[in-house]
């Protein structure tokens, strides 16, 4: 390994954006045929990084080489793909209405009479290279219909037609199932080793890393800590890199859910925005002090069930009922007035106003309160910003200031606001979506630890997530959600993330010997 | 009437102030006046004329004598209460491009209030009159604010569509059913008693006892925007309206009244210049002096101090180039081009501020960088 060529070289790269120094002088040589893991908090700079090489930004100072060669100061996409850089984002950019091959001819048409573009040709490509990479794909399927791991084999198709041999894949297995995953890994092993590509992996997913790469550099507020090879860490060292101590998951489960139902949803159907069905009939129930974990791959009517039970959507069928009282056709105002907070997932969408500073984010909801309110008129600017300070310091967000507006946080720190005004409300009800998507590994284990503490409090506790291990950690009982139904229901310990992936993807509980 | 109205709703979706009124903001702000009068000099050079007796001639005639001073403030009370009139609903996230109609609607409740009480008591009238104006703008904003709120109908649409109806309406009215007896009226409403009228506060200037009501309103703007807990609310469904619903706020209903709050100022506005200036319903009461509030608030970012102090600036301009036209013998339309120019920079002044931030950024990497080697070497 030690003996393989350097193709990319960082060397003493600063990146500063107004108020915060992303990169930190950092030196790092990525080599040919390796695959690289780039790990770190959110905000370590990693992401940063990767957008210096591909060209998005410029670094203040210093200088990347690929393949020998300095980038320009007027580096960009264009020219780091002539040079053999491609990038999947996190958030893929295609078309969804145009076919395969349109979405990978994109931009770089070949044209017949150097006029007319020329599809057959297109496909004809499309299919030749899926072949030599080994990633089957049907030029023809429109992208729209696919599931996101073939638009993300899509995205890899896209780089490498254009001459990628250096490619950058930005948090891949975000939006994956887990059957997914594997099938993206072997792929990646196989354009390594058959195709002698360079694959550097940006994530937070330390057991990924552990499976795939071959070396990992640990970035930490905007520092290259260190350089390992895979094969003499371990996950929990890389951890400690990452955080700057030992972090320790805990079991943090004390007592037994109660017997008390205090959510219920009965056959609730909801549409989505397009109109169309999202939830089809879904019932369940959550008891004081238990968690309900609900698995599922996005975009199967997690986010409008959450939606219909907060008021922010109204269901076209079913009720909701809080204790007993029914609130289906009430407004987020009446729902919260009894007791029902809900951590949103679409954090700058829903979650917080990015314009507003930090201390109105943290206000919202409290505002009318005798103590912020003299008079019912006046906003008590002092006493909002003490307030802010207090909850703040409690739930350790970190701000440049409180009074700069919410967009100025980190990832992380938002999410952190957004948990510390949900959970000061005191809800007896709480409804929590993708508590810790895109939230680095400090935070995830304080989120954890106030999510416990809540349930262990006795809070009814209805968790939406992407992410199996925590809904693994924290859940007393699972169901699995599929195309706006439940598919299957289990206790914590019943089965294992290999076993509920089959119920994800639509099986359902009682058919497995068909299957 | 149509090019200045065209000109401010593209100016409106060109300059998208959303942000923060900051330092650096005011800075740019000032550079751009700056530059707007250079070229506004290089013009006054090209086409023959001495930019230092012209720009003399202007700040000598806005405000050089008082009976100047006067108008300039007579004009700085309508753009500042057009254009907080403006920053209110654009601060709980809906936009008022309707005050115009409003402030005809206004005017002309106003009026016929104050020649149907002919005998009451001045105050009485006073008083009825500014409830009837508050009462027809508000109304009249009602509507896109209810439509907007409740069927989701854009409310720029409507509202633009509503000036013209007012407008039209209004001028109707004043040419026919409610057209005064008088000879040589052309198109007005009889004249509101004499009791009620505004004392002008310097001889022979438009500044009158007005000032003092704009005062007032002006006030009550700035507290319910920054220091009212209905203003905190409107600021969050403001920049964004789904997260205030989450949050418990009555969003919908803090966007109705912001238009409703707005179109009432529009009335004032309307009865001020009524009570004051004409004293009575004109179909010329207003020229576009609305969009002209609308700029200045866009160009401010809808913060209220801001708003007031550049009205201030505006109406000098606008009081200014028309003194300059008969003094210094220069058209006044030069002023037009300087105001659009301010209006041309604030517009680039994101992209601007950004390179400003780069090079900043890079200085102070290169200095830390410096610094660490030199610490090194030590």
């Amino acid at each position: 390994m030690q003996d393989l060529p350097p193709i990319v070289q960082f060397s003493h790269v600063s990146m500063q954006y107004p108020g915060v120094l992303a990169n930190d002088d950092v030196s790092l040589t990525i080599r040919k045929g390796e695959v690289f893991a780039l790990v770190g908090e959110n905000g370590a700079g990693k992401s940063t990084l990767m957008n210096l090489l591909y060209g998005l930004q410029k670094p203040t100072l210093g200088t990347i080489h690929i393949k020998g060669t300095a980038t320009t100061a007027r580096h960009d996409p264009q020219r780091a793909m002539a040079m053999g850089v491609g990038m999947v984002h996190q958030h893929f950019k295609l078309v969804p209405s145009f076919t395969v091959a349109q979405n990978i001819a994109l931009g770089m048409e070949p044209k017949r009479r150097g006029f007319f573009y020329d599809q057959r040709r297109v496909n004809r490509e499309v299919l030749a290279l899926g072949e030599r990479f080994g990633l089957a794909v049907n030029p023809r399927d429109v992208v729209g219909e696919l599931s996101v791991g073939l638009q993300q084999r899509v995205e890899i198709l896209k780089a490498l037609r254009r001459g990628a041999d250096v490619l950058i894949l930005d948090e891949p297995t975000a939006v994956l199932t887990p059957s997914e995953t594997d099938e993206l890994f072997t792929v990646i092993r196989r354009i390594v080793a058959e195709q002698g590509m360079t694959v550097i992996l940006i994530t937070h997913k330390l057991g990924e890393v552990m499976q795939l790469s071959d070396r990992v550099g640990v970035m930490r507020r905007g520092k290259l800590i260190g350089v390992v090879d895979t094969s003499a860490t371990d996950e929990r060292k890389l951890a400690a890199m990452m955080v700057g101590r030992d972090v320790i998951f805990d079991e943090l489960r004390t007592g037994e859910p109660g017997e008390q139902a205090v959510l219920t949803v009965q056959n609730l159907s909801a549409a989505d925005d397009r109109g169309l069905p999202a939830v089809r009939g879904i019932s369940l129930t959550v008891h004081a002090g238990e968690i309900v974990g609900v698995c599922g791959v996005e975009g199967n009517g997690q986010t409008e069930l959450t939606e219909c039970i907060m008021g922010m959507r109204l269901q076209t069928a079913g009720t909701v009922t809080i204790n007993g009282g029914e609130v289906s056709r009430l407004d987020p105002r009446a729902i919260r007035a009894m007791g029902v907070s809900w951590i949103p997932d679409d954090r700058l969408r829903t979650g917080l106003s990015a314009k507003a500073t930090v201390t109105e984010n943290l206000l919202v909801g409290k505002q009318r309160r005798a103590e912020f309110s003299g008079f019912h008129i006046h906003y008590q600017k002092k006493a909002a910003r003490s307030y802010a300070q207090k909850l703040a310091d409690a739930f350790d967000i970190r701000a440049g200031g409180l009074d700069l507006p919410a967009e100025s946080l980190s990832g992380g720190n938002m999410q952190k606001a957004i948990v510390a005004r949900e959970f000061s409300f005191d809800s007896p009800v709480l409804v929590i979506s993708q508590p810790t998507r895109g939230v680095d590994i400090g935070a995830i284990e304080f989120i954890h630890e106030k999510i416990m503490e809540k349930r262990n409090a006795g809070c009814a506790i209805l968790l939406v997530s992407a992410d199996l291990d925590e809904l693994f950690r924290l859940s007393d009982t699972l169901v699995t959600i599929y195309e706006g139904r439940i598919t299957a229901r289990f206790a914590a310990g019943e089965i294992d993330k290999q076993g509920i992936s089959y119920y994800m993807t639509g099986g359902r509980q009682g058919e497995e010997a068909q299957a | 009437m149509n090019t200045g109205f065209l000109q401010s709703v593209r100016a409106l979706i060109a300059l998208k102030p959303k942000q923060k009124l900051t330092a650096q903001y005011l800075l740019s702000l000032g550079v751009a006046v700056l530059l707007a009068f250079l070229v506004g000099a290089g013009i006054m050079l090209l086409s023959g004329y001495d930019p230092i007796t012209c720009y003399g001639a202007m700040f000598q005639g806005a405000l050089g004598r008082p009976r100047a001073l006067g108008n300039t403030l007579a004009k700085t009370v309508t753009l500042c209460l057009t254009g907080l009139a403006m920053s209110l609903a654009a601060k709980a996230g809906i936009f008022n491009v309707g005050g115009e109609g409003q402030l005809y609607l206004g005017g002309l409740a106003a009026a016929m209030v104050g020649a149907g009480m002919e005998g009451a008591p001045g105050w009485l009238i006073i008083l009825c009159a500014i409830l009837a104006a508050m009462a027809a703008g508000g109304a009249y904003a009602f509507l896109p604010g209810w439509l907007k709120v409740k069927l989701k109908v854009n409310e720029v649409v409507t509202t633009i569509l509503l000036n013209t109806a007012a407008i039209y309406f209004c001028s109707y009215v004043a040419n026919g059913p409610l057209k005064t007896a008088e000879r040589g009226i052309a198109s007005g409403t009889a004249m509101v008693s004499k009791a009620a009228w505004f004392t002008p506060l310097i001889r022979l200037s438009n500044l009158t006892t007005g000032v003092f009501y704009a005062a007032a309103v002006a006030l009550i703007v700035w507290y319910l925007m920054t220091r009212s807990t209905v203003g905190f609310e409107m600021k969050i469904t403001g920049t964004n309206e789904r997260f205030a619903r989450y949050g418990g706020i009555r969003a919908e209903r803090l966007m109705l009244w912001g238009m409703v709050l707005s179109g009432m100022i529009c009335g004032i506005v309307g009865f001020i210049e009524v009570f004051g200036l004409h004293h009575r319903f004109l179909t010329t009461i207003s020229s576009e002096f609305y969009f002209d509030g609308m700029l200045v608030a866009m160009i401010m970012r809808y913060q209220p101090v801001g708003v007031i102090l550049m009205s201030f600036f505006f109406a000098i301009l606008n009081i200014g180039g028309s003194a300059m036209e008969l003094s210094a013998g220069i058209s006044s339309e030069l002023m037009l081009i300087v105001q659009s120019i301010i209006i041309f920079f604030m517009a680039a002044e994101g992209g601007i501020s950004e390179m400003v931030r780069a090079h900043a950024a890079a200085r102070r990497v290169r200095r830390a960088a410096k610094h660490a080697e030199r610490g090194q070497a030590l």
